[in-house]
């Protein structure tokens, strides 16, 4: 069970580092992607070890990957527009408001 | 495992059904019509959220779905708020319906119309996968509407902004949210509630490491979604960049979906740790510091703006600081004060960003600077501005001095029958100070407005669904200002709803 | 009626703005008409309230009680006394004789200039008649609009800078008073089990008094901002001297008294404790202002910054009055709140008149004004010796009553206050012998022409008012009688021991038909002065 918790854990701190430092935004939104796959793997094992009565840990698992694809479908294609826009899609590139 | 069929009472989800077969009838009429629909779509939309509040109206409070719908006051009035913000926001779009996304009319309409059926169910779940899921139906919506002048970088710069900030927000809710899963062993936040409160009285070392987590993830997650500081950086860019009646909704309703949400987690779900005694981290503290930082940044970053969306923005982050201090009120007074608070706040801001979105179609500009000699030019609209921002300022007897007055008297209340949240009035003291630096912003717009160096402002032509909400935003201001009596008498029930029984 | 008629007298000028606003604006002329039709018809009704109130009779009249907003216990509470009563008429005869004065000199947004005028006028009868503290701060933030406005917009070259400090400072005292307000509606529900906001029921209330000290304190910084009280007056100078003509008489005439009339209505009989604790404290500054005031008042070269600086002392007079805290000196304060507003209206009407002329209201560019311009120098001159409180004129009766109040509290007090009279015979006439007198140096002051009839009719009113206040002041004295005495007997509610340590009070004023006294010592001193 532990072992469980402390994996997500590393995979949220993972995903936590890629969103602050990583300059592609492709980048990003993977990272994001370990991030709720942390809080997955969370649902998952509580729902297995701890509470196991019934299965709302393991839906809940399944709705966040079902909104997850949803969000990084939005997130692909705003990307797409940041290439037409700027022909690359580093973070550096847009930024045009500051303050 | 042995299921048992819920009752589902699915009459309750009414309005939502409408409002999301709406939304379809939108979509598809903009493509029946071979995107030549004009603004017949639009008023089609306006009309749909018309009808969903008549049908909210006749929909009576109860539970469906188990306990995982409710339809109780609280539900009710902010389902209310967001179906007038999405009328204001979708009247106020005309003008960009008709010159800049002539194609997508029917698209941007109908994403509207999503994310106001994501707010409505967000309001009604009792539970925290629903909860979840009507977030994320809030938002996604939210991205793509934020980004739609494809063409436009600042628009585009916002929508991804706000993706990876919305998206980031909700994976630091949902890890928060696994672990008070593990600790109560339930995702119903009844349950929660009561779960956590016997956990804390029972294994409470094994408790603490892991709910401190817990309560510090979901609190990032929330104040990214409530704009709170530290969690603001994203909403001026955001704000600024994003279609102005998007900006408008972004600013009203999803800010009063957030407000939901944080409500629904924190001052329900997780009531017994409000009491420092047992919590392992007074979590009330913490968020009195995130409004308190709220109320200073946001108000004073205000007054250096030059971009009137800009300084919207940073006034809608000193605005969920008051909003804050409401909610951190836990009396019979708290949560009715915070609705009360967003309904004069809906009224003043969308008519605030309708005017805006009329100037900026006709001038291209929304930069203060250029409202120059604007009272001369359109005095309805100058008036009409001015009221509104006077009552965004707290004056009275407009409606946002009314919603400044109750808050201030929930926080006043706490802090006087609770000797452990005496900081309270501190709170109350800081709000009170930046309220005059809000004053100094919000009157150098009509200074600039009314006395400021003549620019060539063009007479602004208004078209009558942007009149409309302009002239219900002037008038729910003044109204409500003057008689507050009824939207008290319902703001009030919202703390004796079914779920919420403060003691 | 008699129920209806404050209602009537507050809503009146709001109706007239409603209407006003409705008029085209290119039509100066009826938008002119009609406000000042309006304006007439407020002041006779505020005349009615003037004839049916009953003299003798102690506490509230015409009193009007409504729910407002139940679930909060919010009231819509209205109710005078003498206090209000003579405040009430001021206020509306002001507002006419403003509305006359400024008929030609407005040019550039006649309709605005009058809607916030008549939406002054709403906000300033509402302060002066609301008895519920909830319904009395609105009215009280209602009116920082329209003066907003009047100064913003139709102000003088820095009208910008003046109009944002004015509304920020009386903002910031009146947030705080907010506050104490709250706390105090909680804390009577601790009392009493019953939410209200109304100052009648609050005023049985004991309130503890650590408590008090520090929403004495509350009410009082908002209060003593628009008194102001030194030393926080430094934003009334700007405001004075930016806003254009009516702004300052109303200013000046109506909204200062706003802050003393706050301190009788609210501090003194809310919290009596305090009072006492604060009363010497309150009294120094009031001092200070006076003296203050008047030495700043005489090296101004601009006549309009001299007149303010000389409200500052004024109201210093009329604070050392209240918290002389006996039936002298608070008589003598609110009946000096009145002849402020008649004096120092009629002077800035004066300077207004004299700048529409010349365009300068510098001192140095005038002298010999006597020549050119006699009927000015007359109105001048009396309104000159009304401010410096002369014999035969209301200064005189109000100050002599102060100053009686003061040495009765501490002699100190009084002796050094009474310096400040001397101080303002200096300034007052110093700067009317250099305007009115000498020679006639500047060309262009040659070609002045005489007060239009327009111009006297303005002035007429106020000249009356000096001397009918100065030679015969009984009529006001004895509607402010009653009122006073009820404030008195409030502030001894004070614990005993605190009165026996701090100061003596009587308990109930024991000064018997003051009316009686006063004119007794009003004919030996003018006996004297012969």
């Amino acid at each position: 069970m532990q072992y469980y918790l402390i994996l997500a854990g590393i995979l949220f701190a993972i995903g936590l580092f890629g969103v602050i430092t990583r300059r592609n935004t492709v980048g990003i939104l993977m990272s994001l992607e370990l991030m709720f796959n942390a809080a997955n793997i969370n649902f998952v094992a509580f729902n297995k070890y701890v509470i196991t009565g019934d299965l709302a840990g393991q839906m809940f698992a399944i709705f966040i990957v079902a909104v997850a694809a949803a969000e990084a479908t939005i997130g692909l294609a705003i990307v797409l527009l940041i290439y037409r826009n700027w022909r690359g899609i580093d973070t550096d590139n847009y930024s045009i408001m500051k303050w | 495992m042995d299921f048992q069929l819920p009752e589902y009472n699915l009459q309750l989800m009414l309005p939502e059904i409408v409002l999301f077969v709406w939304a379809l009838v939108v979509l598809s009429f903009d493509l029946a019509t071979k995107r030549k629909s004009g603004s017949a779509v639009g008023y089609l939309a306006m009309a749909g959220v018309l009808i969903t509040g008549i049908v909210l109206a006749f929909t009576g409070h109860g539970q469906g779905f188990g306990q995982m719908f409710v339809a109780d006051s609280m539900a009710v009035f902010f389902k209310m708020i967001f179906l007038c913000a999405a009328f204001m926001a979708i009247g106020s779009s005309f003008g960009i319906t008709k010159d800049k996304i002539v194609n997508h009319r029917g698209e941007f309409l109908g994403l509207m119309l999503f994310s106001t059926v994501g707010m409505m169910f967000l309001a009604s779940s009792n539970e925290l996968l629903s909860l979840y899921v009507g977030l994320e139906l809030t938002t996604i919506p939210l991205f793509a509407l934020a980004a739609f002048f494809k063409d436009d970088k600042l628009s585009v710069e916002a929508g991804i902004k706000y993706l990876v900030v919305g998206a980031f927000s909700s994976a630091l809710l949902l890890y928060g949210i696994s672990f008070l899963y593990g600790l109560s062993g339930s995702t119903d936040l009844l349950l929660m509630r009561l779960n956590l409160a016997a956990s804390a009285l029972m294994d409470y070392p094994k408790v603490a490491m892991v709910f401190v987590l817990a309560t510090i993830t979901i609190l990032a997650g929330l104040g990214f979604k409530l704009a709170l500081p530290p969690f603001h950086q994203w909403a001026p860019d955001v704000y600024q960049g994003a279609p102005t009646p998007v900006t408008a909704f972004l600013s009203v309703a999803s800010k009063a979906a957030g407000l939901v949400a944080f409500a629904k987690i924190m001052v329900i779900g997780l009531f017994a740790y409000y009491d420092p005694f047992v919590a392992p981290i007074d979590w009330g503290m913490l968020v009195g510091i995130m409004a308190g930082s709220a109320m200073i940044v946001g108000n004073v970053l205000a007054v250096r703006q030059t971009n009137m969306k800009r300084m919207l923005a940073y006034s809608s982050i000193a605005h969920a600081g008051y909003i804050m201090v409401g909610m951190l009120a836990m009396n019979e007074l708290g949560l009715a004060s915070v609705g009360f608070y967003m309904f004069a706040y809906m009224f003043a801001n969308m008519g605030i960003f309708a005017v805006v979105a009329l100037i900026e179609e006709r001038t291209g500009s929304a930069e203060i600077p250029d409202y120059g000699g604007f009272s001369k030019s359109s005095p309805f609209l100058a008036v009409s501005m001015t009221i509104m921002l006077l009552s965004l300022t707290g004056i009275p007897p407009l409606a946002g001095f009314f919603g400044k007055f109750y808050v201030f008297a929930a926080a006043i209340r706490q802090a006087g029958s609770d000797p452990v949240h005496q900081w309270m009035y501190w709170l109350v003291g800081v709000g009170l100070l930046t309220s005059v630096v809000a004053l100094y912003y919000y009157a150098n717009v009509i200074r600039t407005m009314y006395f400021g160096a003549q620019t060539d402002v063009p007479r602004i032509e208004f078209t009558a669904p942007a009149l409309t909400v302009i002239l219900i935003g002037v008038i729910g201001t003044v109204v409500f200002g003057l008689m507050p009596n009824v939207v008290v008498e319902f703001a009030s029930q919202i703390p004796i709803s079914d779920m919420i029984i403060l003691p | 009626m008699e129920s209806l008629i404050l209602s009537l007298l507050i809503f009146f000028p709001l109706l007239g703005a409603i209407l006003v606003a409705l008029v085209p604006s290119n039509q100066h002329s009826t938008i002119k008409g009609v406000s000042l039709i309006v304006s007439i018809i407020t002041m006779i009704l505020s005349f009615a309230v003037y004839s049916w109130f009953d003299e003798v009779a102690t506490g509230m009249q015409f009193e009007v009680n409504y729910s407002w907003v139940t679930s909060l216990g919010i009231n819509y509470h209205l109710g005078i006394d003498g206090i209000s009563l003579l405040l009430l008429v001021l206020t509306t005869i002001l507002t006419v004789l403003c509305i006359i004065s400024s008929w030609n000199s407005v040019t550039k947004g006649v309709k605005g200039y009058f809607v916030s005028m008549l939406l002054l006028s709403t906000g300033m009868l509402g302060v002066f008649c609301a008895l519920d503290l909830f319904l009395f701060y609105v009215f009280w933030e209602v009116m920082l609009v329209p003066m907003y406005f009047l100064i913003g917009v139709w102000g003088g070259p820095r009208r910008v800078y003046a109009a944002i400090k004015f509304v920020l400072f009386t903002m910031f005292g009146s947030l705080l008073m907010l506050v104490a307000l709250l706390y105090i509606y909680f804390q009577y529900q601790a009392f009493s089990g019953e939410y209200t906001f109304d100052l009648l029921k609050i005023m049985g209330m004991p309130i503890a008094n650590q408590a008090q000290l520090w929403l004495f304190g509350a009410f009082a910084l908002a209060f003593a901002i628009k008194v102001p009280l030194w030393p926080l007056h430094t934003w009334l100078p700007d405001a004075h001297v930016q806003a254009p003509t009516a702004g300052s008489v109303i200013l000046a005439g109506v909204l200062l008294k706003m802050g003393t009339y706050g301190f009788i209505r609210i501090c003194l009989p809310l919290f009596p404790d305090a009072t006492i604790t604060y009363m010497p404290w309150i009294c120094v500054l009031a001092i200070i202002a006076i003296i203050y005031g008047a030495l700043v008042s005489m090296v101004q070269k601009d006549i309009k910054s001299l007149v303010a600086f000389s409200s500052v002392s004024h109201m210093g007079f009329v604070m050392l009055g209240l918290f002389a805290l006996n039936m002298q000196g608070m008589q003598g304060a609110v009946l000096q709140m009145i002849n402020h507003g008649v004096s120092t209206g009629a002077l800035f009407l004066i300077v207004g008149m004299i700048y529409e002329r010349r365009h300068t209201r510098m001192i140095a560019d005038f002298g010999g004004i006597a020549k050119v311009m006699p009927v000015f120098s007359a109105f001048f001159m009396i309104v000159t010796l009304s401010s410096i409180g002369l014999p035969f004129t209301n200064g005189f009766v109000g100050e002599f009553l102060i100053l009686l109040g003061a040495f009765k509290a501490n002699y100190i007090y009084g002796v050094v206050a009474a310096s400040g009279v001397i101080l303002a015979a200096c300034y007052m006439l110093w700067m009317y012998q250099r305007v009115i007198f000498g020679r006639v140096t500047h060309e262009e002051n040659k070609k002045l022409t005489d007060l239009t009839g327009r111009e006297k009719l303005v002035l007429i009113p106020l000249v009356i008012l000096i001397f009918w206040i100065g030679i015969y002041p009984k009529p006001f004295l004895r509607r402010i009688e009653p009122a006073v005495k009820v404030v008195l007997s409030q502030v001894s509610r004070a614990s005993t021991v605190q009165l026996n340590e701090k100061f003596e009070l009587e308990p109930v004023p024991v000064y018997g038909e003051t009316g009686e006294v006063l004119e007794k010592t009003l004919t030996d001193n003018t006996g004297a002065n012969r």
